[in-house]
């Protein structure tokens, strides 16, 4: 008991929990409203959630960060600057888990561009698309994926120039 | 049938192929797959909590009226400053963005909620510091608010 206390993510539902029941407790029609919305949404996500979670995991364990690092290298080059704006779009996770991937990117010479394009197509997102397309439609889901290879490159090239460039700089001034 | 029953039909597919080709492989991936699902149910089920508050108490009108299309170019940069200090994990922008959309909210606002609740991050802002210095962090940001702002209108001009 005490280890499920520990836990973080079950403080979201004890706190979710409690919030509909005093909800329910200063209007009960109010309250009627919260946990039907919650039990309606929760059975609209849960089968999407479950395979998702299954695409992800099966991506983890068969494409070992190792690999990535290996595959972008320093994405540098047209290749290296494609692939970094295409390629992380298809990985699942949180940017806490990406970060720690990126410095290793990083420490083997990745530009400051690189990265910064890898963290905006990493947003695409793609192994949630079952989820992106049950809520806001095909459209808006494939409209957006394809956008994001546009806001990574924009975003490389961008911060090359302005992070990179002074660093150089320097360097060529001594 | 549903859309998520035919992905939960590869899902299990894709695993009984990845069993066939390596046992052990397969069950860390289950493993890492229950751990997806015990760290995210929760935080889901919370959020969709708040989206059942924004039903009872918040009207339609509301919405409509900070986040819809009349709003324009205004709506879409609250719904990137809602989005950048959502402490939301990916999967639960999808539902909450939807549900926005369905009350009134406009797809270049969804868009820039999107955007920005996934890459933005307060939470995040102390590790990438820490990581990458403080003119990435910073520069990073910005640019990733000023681009899907840009990114959101685009995409309110086609999909309207």
């Amino acid at each position: 008991m005490s280890k499920i206390f520990k836990n973080d993510t079950f403080w979201f539902l004890f706190l979710g929990f409690v919030i509909t029941l005093v909800v329910y407790i200063l209007n009960a029609e109010k309250g009627m409203i919260v946990a039907k919305t919650v039990y309606s949404t929760f059975f609209e996500v849960l089968d999407i959630i479950v395979a998702v979670s299954i695409f992800i995991g099966l991506f983890q364990v068969w494409v070992k960060p190792q690999t990535i690092v290996k595959l972008l290298g320093k994405g540098s080059g047209i290749k290296g600057f494609i692939l970094v704006c295409t390629f992380p779009i298809l990985m699942g996770g949180s940017l806490f888990t990406v970060f720690p991937l990126l410095k290793a990117l990083k420490e083997k010479g990745a530009r400051t561009g690189a990265i910064a394009s890898f963290i905006t197509a990493w947003g695409g997102k793609a192994p949630l698309l079952p989820l992106e397309t049950q809520f806001l439609g095909w459209p808006f889901a494939l409209l957006r994926l394809s956008l994001v290879v546009l806001f990574a490159f924009v975003m490389g090239i961008l911060m090359d120039w302005v992070v990179e460039k002074p660093v150089e700089a320097n360097v060529n001034k001594r | 049938m549903r859309a998520g029953q035919i992905y939960l039909l590869v899902a299990f597919g894709l695993m009984a192929i990845s069993y066939f080709k390596e046992k052990q492989r397969t069950r860390d991936a289950l493993k890492a797959t229950f751990k997806i699902l015990y760290t995210i149910m929760p935080v889901l089920i919370f959020v969709f909590v708040l989206m059942g508050l924004i039903q009872a108490y918040v009207s339609r009108e509301t919405i409509a009226s900070i986040l819809g299309q009349k709003n324009g170019a205004l709506g879409i940069i609250y719904a990137e400053l809602i989005g950048s200090i959502a402490l939301f994990l990916p999967p639960a922008v999808f539902p909450f963005g939807g549900y926005l959309h369905n009350n009134g909210a406009s797809y270049g606002s969804i868009a820039g909620f999107v955007f920005t609740a996934i890459l933005i991050g307060v939470t995040t802002l102390p590790l990438e510091f820490k990581l990458f210095g403080k003119r990435f962090t910073i520069a990073r940001n910005i640019f990733t608010f000023v681009l899907a702002f840009f990114i959101a209108l685009l995409m309110e001009e086609i999909l309207r």
